[in-house]
């Protein structure tokens, strides 16, 4: 097994990979910007390096930093979690080079799922169903405009190397489109450093449903259940849960098999996920794939039992999934919300010093983060500060102990978006289970009107 | 905030059997990065290489070999290589002369320090020479001489256009007078040339110096630079040492003789071709751009 593994990653995620290898009896390090130098994770993990000031570009993607680091205390391995140098084939590629394993799939895997319009291609080949459009990049305006007849309005622009949301222009005609390509454009170039766009057909109202995978290095594929993500704000996931209740069995089975053969296609290895998009009447489009750990592998971990952090470890360790002999059991019901400082009015980020921390507790209630009493949450880096889990026997259960594990969170000091969840786990549309991709934006105008 | 030592360490042992420590560490390979000489950061190799040989922080411009220069400008497969076969004799029988050039040869992988022939550019016809500094430093000896001769005859002939790269440390020493009388040779040839009504342009790369720069390098119809190289005859060490004074900062650098009227125009690596390609198309016989 590795012995010493690097983490390249901050917050909650950073604490949730050292928790792992402090169980699997593997060295873990840390490394951190200097404002960070007051994080849990680098208390929790057995040694620790400062990479760099606090922007993010200088220190947690400072790929250099991170790889002297690593090589200098004898890391054999670098987590490197989700977002930053996640989904990075050059991090992936150079860590290859510098004979460190890169928990998680090999650089050409990642380039070629994070061209948004080669992963379509290459799953249209390997028989998936994906979201009509011209999956290939346009570069000028007509040539979108004739997609965007061919498929019908309205259509979505999207940006080729796109994420986050980012580059992203929903277009109701021809008119509004010659104004938005540009846009939009401009957007994905500065973002992603590719100006590249794609049109898709928008569908509407449809269910954003991904699906875990794990695949080991002798080709293995377990399917880890399915997830609702379809609380979203501005493309931004708020709750998710497992398994998803607008599935029928014979839909489920074919989502899986999907994802087979998707997984199949790519020769995947390790912890991955594929988006798809369920409309109303139970056809399932794929949409694209995350090549890494998400932040919401936590409800498939609860309704599995399996540790995905340390799979990802075996298996980047050569180990293969033993647990396939008996199968995949999915059992009972996970939910998550992210609990984000933010400003209740407004959304805006809010940051300062916990003064009060209280985390609810009891059976099957799981609170990740990196937040502890004193701690002060900064401006520089991404507002979610903690993940809030539950799990139970029936979806209604869940409801109930997510519900009062909500209400027993306590977070002074900083404004969170507690309040926000309530509300949601509360509304009947949510209870239903019947909610779709605008069931928030649908909500927030209902409250801007009452 | 959180104190030293509050956490305890798990005693877990490792799952499984444990690698021996750093069994799979080779450690680095040596050519994974570099060193910026100028803005000093730390780059990877494989991103510089990417980015022509030019820092990404700083805009340094890295030395660059004859063949990977020769591709940067011309079109696919238009390069045709001549007077390969011409090499030097060492006439001083030049204490280690013969184990210098053989090391030099195998550092760059050339036979001398000079490539020649010719190319397109975006589509223009040129001829071309570009001087290799892994090669005693691009020294001119008589061959790198003979084979620049050879290449301005040969343009004079076909009335073609020469693209020449320079960069060299100068004269080469171990052949004496041999290396001086070059500088004639190349200088006259250059003339003949442009006697001719044909175009020659000189692009400076980091350093030029010595009898290069006192020949052909400075003849030119059109002198550019890479930026920041460093251009002279004598070096600003040697100059320092013999006037004992500080010269001033950024002295015989490419912007300080751009103000001085010792060269036409600097330009970055990823604009070089297009520049080029538009400067022989306006040159060409009845051309335009």
């Amino acid at each position: 097994m590795i012995s010493k593994i690097l983490i390249a990653n901050r917050g909650e995620i950073a604490v949730r990979i050292v928790r792992a290898c402090k169980e699997m009896g593997i060295t873990s390090v840390a490394v951190f910007s200097d404002v960070d130098k007051d994080a849990l994770h680098v208390s929790l993990a057995d040694e620790s390096y400062c990479i760099g000031p606090y922007k993010a570009k200088d220190s947690y993607l400072n790929m250099g930093a991170i790889l002297s680091i690593a090589t200098a205390c004898g890391a054999e391995a670098i987590h490197p979690g989700y977002g930053l140098l996640s989904e990075n084939a050059e991090f992936a590629r150079l860590c290859r080079e510098c004979n460190i394993i890169f928990i998680g799939p090999p650089p050409e895997v990642i380039e070629k799922m994070g061209k948004k319009d080669e992963a379509l291609r290459t799953m249209q080949k390997a028989g998936v169903n994906t979201v009509p459009g011209s999956a290939q990049a346009v570069t000028d305006i007509n040539q979108a405009i004739s997609f965007a007849e061919e498929i019908g309005y309205p259509v979505l622009l999207k940006a080729r190397s796109g994420g986050g949301g980012k580059g992203i222009r929903k277009v109701d005609n021809s008119e509004q489109l010659e104004r938005l390509f540009l846009s939009a454009s401009a957007e994905a170039a500065n973002s992603f450093n590719d100006g590249a766009l794609y049109v898709e057909k928008y569908l509407f109202p449809v269910k954003h449903v991904e699906v875990q995978i794990l695949c080991d290095n002798d080709n293995n594929i377990a399917i880890l259940g399915e997830r609702d993500c379809s609380v979203q704000r501005k493309n931004q996931k708020m709750l998710e849960e497992s398994p998803c209740i607008a599935l029928n069995n014979k839909t489920r089975a074919k989502l899986f098999e999907m994802a087979k053969s998707a997984a199949k296609a790519i020769n995947y290895t390790g912890a991955g996920t594929l988006e798809f998009l369920l409309d109303g009447q139970g056809k399932l489009y794929f949409m694209e794939m995350n090549t890494r750990l998400q932040v919401e592998h936590t409800v498939s971990e609860m309704v599995t039992g399996l540790d995905l952090v340390k799979w990802q470890i075996r298996i980047a360790d050569g180990m293969n999934m033993d647990f396939l002999k008996e199968g995949v059991s999915l059992n009972g019901h996970a939910i998550e919300c992210r609990i984000n400082a933010e400003k209740s009015d407004n959304g805006m980020p809010s940051c300062g010093k916990i003064s009060l921390l209280h985390i609810p507790g009891g059976p099957n209630v799981r609170f990740d983060t990196a937040l502890y009493q004193d701690y002060n949450v900064l401006p520089f880096y991404d507002s979610m500060i903690g993940k809030l889990i539950v799990y139970a026997k029936t979806r209604e259960e869940a409801i109930r102990k997510m519900k009062a594990a909500l209400c027993e969170l306590v977070i002074e000091g900083i404004h969170c978006n507690r309040e926000a969840l309530i509300e949601i786990i509360e509304d009947e549309e949510f209870e239903s289970g019947r909610y779709t991709t605008d069931f928030l934006t649908k909500k927030f105008k209902d409250k801007v009107s009452g | 905030m959180i104190r030293k030592g509050l956490f305890k360490w798990p005693k877990n042992k490792t799952e499984g059997t444990p690698k021996k420590a750093n069994a799979l560490h080779s450690g680095l390979p040596d050519d994974i990065c570099c060193s910026c000489p100028t803005c000093k950061k730390t780059n990877f190799v494989s991103r510089v290489r990417e980015n022509l040989l030019v820092c990404p922080y700083c805009g340094h411009h890295f030395k660059m070999g004859v063949r990977r220069r020769i591709d940067m400008i011309s079109d696919d497969g238009t390069f045709n290589e001549m007077f390969a076969e011409i090499a030097g004799r060492d006439v001083l029988s030049f204490p280690e002369y013969q184990t210098k050039k053989e090391t030099a040869q195998k550092a760059s992988g050339e036979k001398e320090g000079v490539v020649c022939g010719v190319c397109s550019v975006l589509g223009a016809q040129t001829a071309v020479f570009a001087m290799e500094s892994e090669f005693m430093m691009g020294s001119m000896g008589s061959a790198v001489g003979e084979r620049i001769t050879l290449l301005f005859e040969y343009a004079t002939l076909n009335k073609l256009p020469v693209l020449g790269f320079c960069l060299s440390g100068g004269a080469r020493m171990q052949e004496g007078m041999v290396s001086l009388m070059q500088m004639a040779k190349t200088a006259a040839a250059v003339k003949r040339h442009s006697d001719e009504n044909n175009l020659y342009i000189s692009v400076l790369c980091d350093p030029t110096s010595g009898g290069v720069t006192a020949s052909f390098a400075s003849l030119a119809d059109i002198i550019i630079a890479e930026p920041n190289a460093l251009i002279c005859f004598a070096g600003p060490r040697v100059i320092e040492q013999t006037i004992r004074q500080k010269l001033p900062q950024g002295f015989q650098r490419a912007e300080f003789l751009l103000e001085k009227g010792f060269i036409n125009l600097i330009c970055k690596r990823a604009e070089l071709k297009e520049l080029l390609a538009n400067i022989l198309k306006l040159h060409e016989r009845g051309g335009k751009l």
